[in-house]
């Protein structure tokens, strides 16, 4: 395990000084990822970024997103345990069906489904008129990716059952699906994740236009993140009420003594250290130190002009992406962004239907921050509209079965994907293994089975981790098929690299 | 078992004493002026241990463990008794209230950080602040955020049983109503079964995370914490799998307050209520009563009351849980839960099942390291912990005795390029470390009996970490982050780095300038809601910079600073303005040295 916990790691980290070395990679055919970008013409023109929403605790998107035709709705509201009634069936988790007005307001039409089990309804938290992902949806901006999950290769209940056909180490573990999520590789070993290492191979490719000081093409609003771990590099990170000034030192500018006492802590962090960590800590604090005094004199002149909804953690913390991407973009730093945000509280093993920290209220606060991040993104505000995608992911859904107050930890799940160039009004649920569509929901059971779903209604994804993700890495001109590769490493075992859905 | 925690909590809340220095002046010159044979080597040693072991060094304390030497001081302090929260608490939460004051976690916290900074059994509450990283419960979590005496409570449970047996403590956690609500296992109850059909199954989140984060973890350990190996190609082997979980989800059923109605006993239980209970802050935070068939019958009139599940794997027939089996010689050795069994039964078969697990020595012992010492020991150092806590039964009094003198805390490698051994000390303890190099005192309680030491900081935020607010049941950080860069590249484990960016780097360093420049002894206006420093032992020297640098090298680096970095004090000190006032160029030297790499790494 230790000889291989870096293997990844330091391969790509030794390719990253080979390509900045010059002519060494020309030499070692084999290790042609990173020097070929380098080497070819700049393949990166315009600006992107990305934005990535991590739901931490694991989602219950099951519910985010409902078949609306009757004989699929009753399959879904079984299992469920039964539409969920105060009085009469506390512990039930399945939504109404919408009726009349509703329907307008919350059904929409999947256009790459078929007729008759085209539609669909989403919750009503996400429907708020002013902040409604289903006029997203029908206007072709977002589109949902179905049934995914973290995988080795695609794999059927029987291949499972039968332990024929490796599958994820530690599924339904928080801790490590979300690794596998952020790594897009279901590995335990692993410590690098798929937006460092996207932000690294872009960097070769160009995409960071500035230097000392040189701000990080991965982008933190959510304190550390596997997602933005790269080889050699990690986010930089913000909060979300912005920069603040480092007290009784100057910012850069200053007088008197807060300039004696800026001049002694610049020279203990620009000492060398013996110790790995002084050094390291060191380093991260003059990073910090250098990269405040280039973007505090501007970053509140660029915040979007665009109304966030108030106490709303994830619209706060938006609201900081739109700002620094407007900067960002104004001034050059970069041609290509990758930015990591995060709303937690999904964890419902209890308090589901609570109006305060319920499943209702968080995918409220998620949905009015994703349509006002949209707008600010539009013409008339940050003018980025087609060249920032913002997409979610999540542990896991969960089981669609009740424990009476809320569910448990599922396999596969259902995520969104926003943004001007999204071929949205669809959803993506064929990776081209042996399970696709939208699944059966009826769990199995010993007289009954169903080849998709465990007992408690845990879902067996048809669709990679892998997959979703490398359709993004490639919209942000990631497109070799060998520097997939080394990002991903089990992208190979899967029919499909991109869904094509942006 | 059950009524262990409670009794002893009373009998160490009569106990409580405020700490008094005079004592330790008497004891040092009771006539015992033969040093024993484990002394400290030098004041700089002492100091070093002590910023292992505790919340930081004081020169009495520094003192006094010069004249005990490391193993007599040790035992000393796994004897004090547990300096405790919940009574301080409930009483400023109840004046508060009944003064028309809101009521927060400003309550529980400042009472925390006045038990770091001034209670006697410091080598208790640091351990049971890093049994708070491994046993997590969290304000974060809208189960609990309004429980401020109920969760300080849960600190005193950590306290209490910080040197008992793990089991002891792991029992007393799974019965804490507190972990109960953060978990789940609270009102956990056994499946719906509908017309012969399982509608619902008991929730699982306790059942997971008690192996993944409180015992075993997820793969296989030897005893030197490397995993096992088995295979072609060779890889670690689960510790269990889904169905493991769903069925120890059962055994954590039944759960609720103490004081929840049991009705009037057979054949109808009238007036049983479940869901009531929890009527003050007492049975919110006692051992809660599992209603399983100690109380009730399994069938016919009164069952219903009947919440634990006596069945097993599949819900409906006595078949019996298969719970977690233990690896021995390299083999899964299966174990089963009877059906029938009574609640207490049931659990206590469960727990004993869990920590009799091979796997608990290294996962414990190792997290336990790297909270006080170092955070990549040797594999050696960690199978000695780990011995030692296999030998005397989980004993955590012991096993951190070990952890504490073995050579490996002791004796830091000379300094050389490339060094990795020690630490980045976490930032709460930076504060308080500084707090007790300069006798910080804190200001007198307000009418509610309160003693403010927070400045209304809002720690997790600031810090990323604060006590008993982890955003997840994960911890702040994990004992397996790498820090990109030169810490991953060597494959070195650097935990508080995980917490550890430009913006937390800022957010802290400004809070502690509010802690230094903003609070010490004898300036204008102080604040009332934190301790004033004092800044006494630096302005003594004013004349003389080289002077102060030296004590604060002694009083907050054990005299590890580097000469280089005492001249650049040295001479900041020096450059101050003209006008620079005595307090100024002390609180200057001290805030410089809080943000430094040297004092924020711990070797």
């Amino acid at each position: 395990m230790s000889q291989n916990r870096n293997s990844r790691r330091e391969f790509l980290h030794k390719l990253c000084c080979l390509a900045a070395s010059g002519g060494a990679a020309a030499m070692l055919p084999q290790l042609r990822m990173l020097g070929t970008a380098l080497a070819s013409s700049p393949a990166l023109t315009g600006y992107k970024a990305l934005v990535c929403v991590y739901l931490s605790g694991g989602n219950d998107a099951w519910n985010m997103l409902v078949p609306f035709d009757n004989t699929r709705y009753n399959v879904y509201a079984t299992a469920r345990s039964g539409v969920y009634n105060a009085a009469t069936n506390p512990g039930g988790l399945a939504l109404t069906q919408p009726t009349g007005a509703q329907i307008t307001q919350q059904v929409v039409t999947d256009l790459n489904g078929a007729s008759g089990s085209n539609q669909y309804f989403l919750h009503p938290s996400l429907t708020a008129t002013g902040s409604s992902l289903a006029q997203l949806f029908t206007q072709k901006k977002l589109a949902f990716a179905v049934n995914m999950g973290s995988l080795v290769e695609p794999i059927t209940m029987a291949q499972y059952t039968g332990g024929t056909v490796p599958y994820p180490p530690q599924l339904f573990s928080h801790a490590d699906q979300t690794n596998q999520w952020q790594q897009a590789y279901a590995s335990s070993t692993a410590t690098v994740g798929w937006g460092g290492l996207c932000a690294e191979n872009l960097q070769a490719q160009g995409a960071n236009l500035t230097t000392n000081p040189q701000l990080p093409l991965s982008i933190s609003i959510s304190g550390a993140n596997r997602f933005e771990v790269g080889a050699a590099s990690v986010p930089y990170q913000l909060s979300s009420g912005g920069l603040t000034a480092l007290s009784g030192v100057c910012n850069p500018t200053c007088n008197g003594n807060n300039g004696v006492r800026d001049e002694a802590l610049n020279e203990l962090l620009r000492a060398a250290y013996s110790s790995d960590f002084a050094g390291s800590y060191s380093e991260l604090f003059q990073q910090g130190r250098d990269l405040y005094n280039l973007l505090s004199p501007n970053l509140v002149a660029y915040a979007p002009k665009t109304a966030f909804p108030a106490n709303n953690s994830l619209a706060s913390q938006l609201q900081q992406v739109a700002a620094m991407i407007n900067l960002s973009h104004a001034k050059g730093y970069a041609s290509r962004q990758i930015y990591f945000v995060e709303l937690g509280g999904y964890d419902l093993h209890s308090g589901f239907w609570n109006a305060t920290g319920g499943h209702a209220s968080l995918l409220a606060e998620l949905s009015g921050a994703l349509s006002a991040f949209y707008t600010s993104m539009g013409p008339t505000d940050v003018n980025l509209q087609n060249d920032v995608t913002v997409f979610t992911l999540s542990e896991f859904a969960r089981t669609l079965q009740s424990n009476g107050s809320g569910s448990d930890h599922g396999w596969g799940t259902l995520q969104m994907v926003l943004g001007g160039a999204v071929n949205g009004g669809k959803l993506y649920s064929n990776g081209g293994g042996p399970i696709s569509g939208f699944p059966n929901q009826a769990y199995g059971s010993m007289s009954n089975p169903n080849p998709n779903n465990f007992s408690r209604g845990q879902m067996i994804p048809g669709i990679g981790v892998e997959q979703y993700a490398a359709t993004l890495a490639q919209w942000m001109g990631i497109t070799s098929a060998s520097d997939l590769g080394a990002i991903f490493p089990n992208l190979k075992n899967f029919p499909s690299s991109n869904l094509g859905f942006v | 078992m059950r009524a262990c925690f409670t009794a002893t909590a009373i009998l160490l809340a009569l106990a409580f004493a405020p700490f008094a220095n005079a004592t330790v002046h008497d004891q040092l010159f009771q006539g015992r002026f033969d040093l024993p044979a484990d002394a400290p080597v030098s004041t700089n040693a002492a100091a070093r241990f002590l910023t292992q072991a505790t919340f930081g060094p004081t020169q009495a304390d520094v003192a006094y463990l010069m004249a005990q030497g490391y193993s007599e001081w040790i035992d000393e302090q796994l004897a004090k008794p547990a300096t405790l929260g919940f009574p301080v608490v409930e009483d400023v939460v109840n004046a508060r209230t009944n003064g028309g004051q809101k009521v927060g976690q400003t309550q529980r916290l400042n009472r925390w950080f006045w038990q770091a900074t001034y209670a006697p059994d410091q080598l208790r509450e640091r351990m049971a602040f890093a049994l708070s990283q491994i046993f997590v419960v969290s304000d974060a979590s809208s189960a609990i955020n309004q429980d401020i005496v109920p969760m300080t409570a849960y600190q005193d449970l950590l306290a209490a049983d910080a040197f008992g047996s793990y089991r002891n403590l792991l029992g007393d956690v799974t019965f804490s109503p507190t972990m109960g609500k953060y978990l789940n296992a609270f009102r956990n109850v056994k499946p719906t079964i509908v017309n012969g059909v399982q509608t619902t199954s008991p929730d699982e989140n306790y059942a997971r995370e008690v192996m993944q984060l409180f015992s075993i973890g997820l793969v296989e350990l030897n005893l030197d914490h490397s995993p096992v190996l088995q295979g072609s190609p060779p890889a670690p082997v689960p510790t269990y799998t889904q169905p493991t979980i769903t069925s120890t989800a059962k055994v954590f059923t039944g759960f609720t307050y103490a004081d929840a109605p049991q009705g009037s006993g057979p054949p109808n239980y009238s007036g049983a209520s479940f869901y009531g209970g929890g009527l003050n802050f007492t049975s919110e935070s006692s051992p809660m009563a599992c209603w399983g068939s100690e109380l009730y019958p399994e069938s016919g009139t009164g069952s219903g009351n009947m919440k634990h599940d006596v069945y097993g794997d599949d819900g409906t027939t006595a078949t019996g849980k298969t719970v977690l089996s233990w690896f021995v010689g390299g083999v899964m050795q299966p174990n089963q839960i009877p059906a029938n069994q009574t609640c207490g039964k049931d659990v206590g078969d469960e727990l004993d099942i869990i920590a009799g697990h091979a796997n608990v020595a290294p996962f414990i012992s190792r997290q336990l390291i790297e909270r006080f010492v170092s955070s990549n020991p040797s594999p050696a150092y960690i199978q000695r912990v780990a011995t030692v806590f296999v030998n005397n039964g989980g004993d955590l009094g012991d096993t951190i005795k070990a952890t504490l003198i073995d050579p490996e805390a002791e004796n830091p490698p000379p300094l050389a390029a490339g060094d990795s051994y020690g630490k980045l000390r976490e930032p709460l303890l930076r504060l308080t470390a500084m707090w007790r190099a300069f006798n910080a005192v804190a200001p007198a309680p307000d009418a509610y009996g309160e003693i403010g030491m927070t400045g209304n900081t809002n720690f997790e935020g600031s810090y990323g970490q604060g006590p008993l607010e982890s955003p997840t049941v994960f911890n702040f950080y994990t004992p397996d982050y790498q820090q990109p860069g030169t810490l991953a590249d060597n494959n070195l484990y650097s935990p508080e780095f995980q917490i550890t960016n430009a913006a937390t780097m800022y957010s802290t360093a400004n809070s502690y300038y509010g802690f230094t420049k903003g609070a010490y002894q004898g300036m204008t206006s102080p604040p009332g809601n934190r301790p004033l420093i004092d800044l006494s032992t630096l302005t003594a020297n004013v004349s003389s910079p080289a002077a102060m640098v030296a004590t604060i090298n002694a009083d907050m680096m054990y005299g590890s600073m580097s000469s280089t970095m005492q001249s650049t004090l040295t001479n900041m000190i020096g450059f101050l303005g003209s006008g620079t006032s005595a307090q100024e160029k002390a609180w200057s030297a001290i805030y410089v040295t809080l943000l430094s790499p040297e004092y924020a790494i711990q070797r």
